[in-house]
């Protein structure tokens, strides 16, 4: 017995050196700079935040080359530790903290460490040498409001619907711009098909941004009084929204919307088989992290609040280019398979082609002017800023 | 002192099962890592220099095992007396958001200190309550009821931090425990704070208590044979209340440290990211230190420090997580074998299994 194990030991540990020695590490190239990209627990294959994150950073280091450098966080007590062991190193040109959980680590550690930089996406921490990338989420939601508002009119809804998470501050712009671009559709679609529209607005609280059965139950209630599209704003919640409109069209023996939803953050318009989401908000993550390494290397990384909005493309209403993307995330994921690609492309682009070519044409316009300033989206950042919106687009019917 | 040498001191046997069992658990961890592209000596050299290379990554170590001690207390309690106790997963959600209650009473910060560990221990005991009472009057295995609580425990604690403990400015998380009212850092820099203490005194109290006392032998006594003890007099009713009381204190304490004496936040998070499995984890970490409070505080160092060495392992060595998961995953395996073998004596039986036996003269 003794023997047998002594020569297992022997076996394994010869293993051991045989197997170190051949594989040398690659070790990483000298003078090459280097990025490293903290995710929350999300992780990879969130088909959100995390996802983005990493592809904007990847892209960048790609561009620029630099070495990128994945964390993952196990668990939440990983975030500090995590960001901290990053900084401690000084191997690191930027610290990329992707979302809004990691905003007491990245406030600790950016105190202990004044010389690395920072970047940290959806929150802002106050110190010189971090970058804080907020989104002008009020602008996209302009645009998702507007679609709405003219597709509902066009296949005859009287409402459109909002579901949302917990009434914070950041779910406000999403309600001021969403309430200013259904006003405008309503407008708008009566100048240019000369009738009116008047689709009114259905938005409820749930008070979750993890209860997927109340974003179902929200949604159930919203269809059941006519709304003709509902705009998901609490995440994961939409996996409920889609599951009521999936069965509220089963029970009318369809497939396709309409009723459609409205996505959020990712590009969600994959889900659904490509036809029962019609477009998506963009929080364009990835494209703040590209930024963000590129004014590191171009030398001109500065701390502070940076917004960006539709002109800087930090939010966007969904097309046709992200689909592929995303649904690769899709892909990563385990969620679809590579054999449903084409069905969903196909089914999406027969979805937005339903729609008249003159709501898109309006659309655009719209977006032409938020980006050249003729139209200033209003958002809130209060209660009482809110109240003056919802009185100002009352939208009820 | 023939006796006190059994307690733990001259282990040999147990030591050389361990190493045996560590080496071949890491041997296998890097076959893996090598068979998926990586070199097992840039990771495992990332590994060590993370868990114990310098008083940083030391004290990231021993940060991650202050909970996990508690939390394994809990599970060799029970396992001392035979019995099962995997339900401080549970009690360490209440101990954690008992701490956060406390500070919504505004308390000076000594009382408010004071109060939040005692409420956390009250909260741990009244949890694993209904599993002592239903196994002592009906007889229903404390793994049904335990994991059943467990559940409840899960769910309450979602509602209690969304709806009542929340913090009315940012609705991911409760409200943070009261400056004042935190443990201080004991390593500056560092996540480790004076939090340890509580977990080694606590785990030498149970020592102590369980190798030292009446009620202690009376519960090592229906361990080894229930029979005989009952024979003996010994009342199993009050083992089993004991057991389970004292168990859901050291866990209800573990989510309270976890809360009060882990940086930045000092709040608990929606859906417990940060706490969530630390009652499970301890189940493994107290496999490992054998079921003895004096091996867990080691065994859970051990532990700590894979997570630690882990995090320095993906950031230098760029391993992905999720193989740094598998290894860990495995080594702790490994480490739990002997102890498996003897709680399930079967595995005596196999084959394999001769490289753990023990020698005629243990």
């Amino acid at each position: 017995m003794k023997s047998n194990s002594k020569l297992l030991i022997a076996v394994f540990t010869a293993a051991i050196l045989v197997v170190s020695f051949v594989a040398m590490p690659w070790m990483t190239q000298a003078g090459m700079g280097k990025v490293a990209v903290v995710l929350d627990v999300g992780g990879r294959g969130d088909l959100s935040f995390n996802d983005m994150g990493f592809k904007g950073t990847d892209e960048a280091a790609a561009d620029f080359g630099l070495q990128m450098v994945e964390i993952q966080s196990a668990s939440a007590s990983d975030y500090l530790p995590n960001v901290r062991t990053a900084a401690r190193s000084g191997q690191f040109d930027l610290i990329i903290a992707v979302g809004f959980l990691l905003t007491d680590a990245v406030a600790t550690v950016a105190k202990e460490f004044p010389k690395q930089k920072f970047m940290i996406i959806d929150m802002v921490v106050d110190l010189p040498n971090v970058m804080s990338i907020v989104f002008n989420e009020n602008e996209g939601s302009a645009l998702v409001g507007a679609l709405a508002a003219m597709v509902a009119a066009h296949y005859g809804y009287p409402n459109v619907g909002a579901v949302l998470g917990i009434e914070i501050p950041v779910l406000y712009h999403f309600e001021a711009g969403f309430r200013f671009g259904i006003d405008w559709g309503n407008k708008r679609y009566k100048e240019i098909m000369g009738r009116d529209a008047d689709v009114g607005l259905l938005y409820t609280y749930t008070g979750t941004f993890s209860d997927i059965a109340k974003g179902k139950a929200a949604t159930e209630a919203m269809l059941a009084q006519g709304a003709g599209l509902v705009y998901n704003v609490a995440g994961p919640l939409g996996i409920g929204d889609l599951q009521a409109i999936a069965e509220h069209l089963n029970r009318k023996g369809k497939k396709a919307g309409p009723p459609f939803m409205i996505g959020v953050d990712a590009n969600q318009d994959w889900m659904g088989d490509g036809h029962r989401v019609l477009a998506s908000m963009l929080k364009r993550v990835d494209n703040g992290c590209y930024n963000a390494v590129k004014a590191v290397v171009d030398g001109n990384f500065k701390g502070g609040i940076v917004v960006m909005g539709l002109k800087t493309k930090g939010v966007a209403m969904s097309k046709a280019g992200d689909l592929d993307t995303f649904m690769e995330f899709g892909i990563g994921a385990g969620e679809i398979t590579g054999k449903d690609k084409s069905t969903i492309k196909k089914n999406w682009t027969e979805m937005r082609s339903d729609i008249p070519r003159s709501i898109w044409n309006a659309l655009d316009d719209l977006e032409r002017a938020i980006v050249s300033g003729r139209i200033i989206v209003p958002t809130a950042n209060t209660l009482e800023e809110m109240q003056a919106v919802r009185a100002r687009y009352p939208l009820t019917k | 002192m023939a006796g006190r040498g059994s307690v733990f001191w001259g282990r040999t046997e147990e030591l050389r099962k361990t190493v045996i069992a560590g080496i071949i658990g890491f041997a296998v961890g890097a076959v893996i890592i090598f068979l998926y592209g990586y070199s097992p000596v840039t990771a495992f050299g990332a590994l060590f220099s993370g868990a114990f290379g310098d008083l940083y990554s030391i004290s990231e170590s021993l940060a991650n095992a202050v909970p996990l001690i508690l939390t394994a207390l809990t599970f060799a309690i029970g396992f001392r007396g035979g019995m099962f106790n995997i339900g401080a997963e549970g009690q360490l959600y209440l101990g954690a958001l008992a701490a956060v209650t406390v500070t919504l009473f505004r308390l000076p910060s000594a009382v408010s200190f004071a109060l939040s560990l005692i409420f956390a221990a009250l909260a741990g005991a009244i949890w694993s309550l209904p599993v002592a009472l239903l196994k002592a009057t009906r007889g229903v295995h404390e793994v049904i009821s335990t994991i059943m609580l467990n559940w409840i425990s899960h769910f309450l604690s979602f509602y209690l931090i969304a709806k009542i403990l929340v913090d009315p400015l940012r609705g991911e998380k409760t409200v943070s425990i009261a400056e004042g009212s935190r443990f201080a850092l004991l390593v500056p820099g560092t996540s480790l704070s004076y939090s340890l203490i509580i977990s080694i005194v606590l785990a030498i109290v149970i020592f102590i208590l369980l190798w030292r006392t009446v009620i202690g032998f009376d519960i090592r006594a229906m361990g080894h044979n229930e029979l005989a003890a009952t024979y003996a007099g010994i009342v199993k009713w009050k083992i089993i209340l004991f057991v389970f009381i004292s168990g859901g204190v050291t866990a209800g304490i573990a989510g309270a440290v976890h809360v009060m004496g882990r940086p930045p936040t000092y709040a608990v998070y929606s859906g417990m990211p940060a706490i969530n499995g630390l009652g499970f984890e301890g189940l493994a970490v107290a496999m490992i230190g054998r079921n003895h409070p004096i091996g867990i505080i080691f065994a859970a160092l051990f532990f700590g420090g894979l997570l630690a060495g882990g995090r320095t392992m993906q950031i230098f060595a760029q391993v992905p997580l999720e193989m740094v998961r598998v290894v860990e995953g495995i080594v702790v395996l490994f480490l739990a074998i002997p102890e498996l073998m003897r709680l399930f004596p079967f595995l005596n039986k196999l084959k394999t299994s001769n490289l753990f036996k023990a020698r005629a003269s243990e």
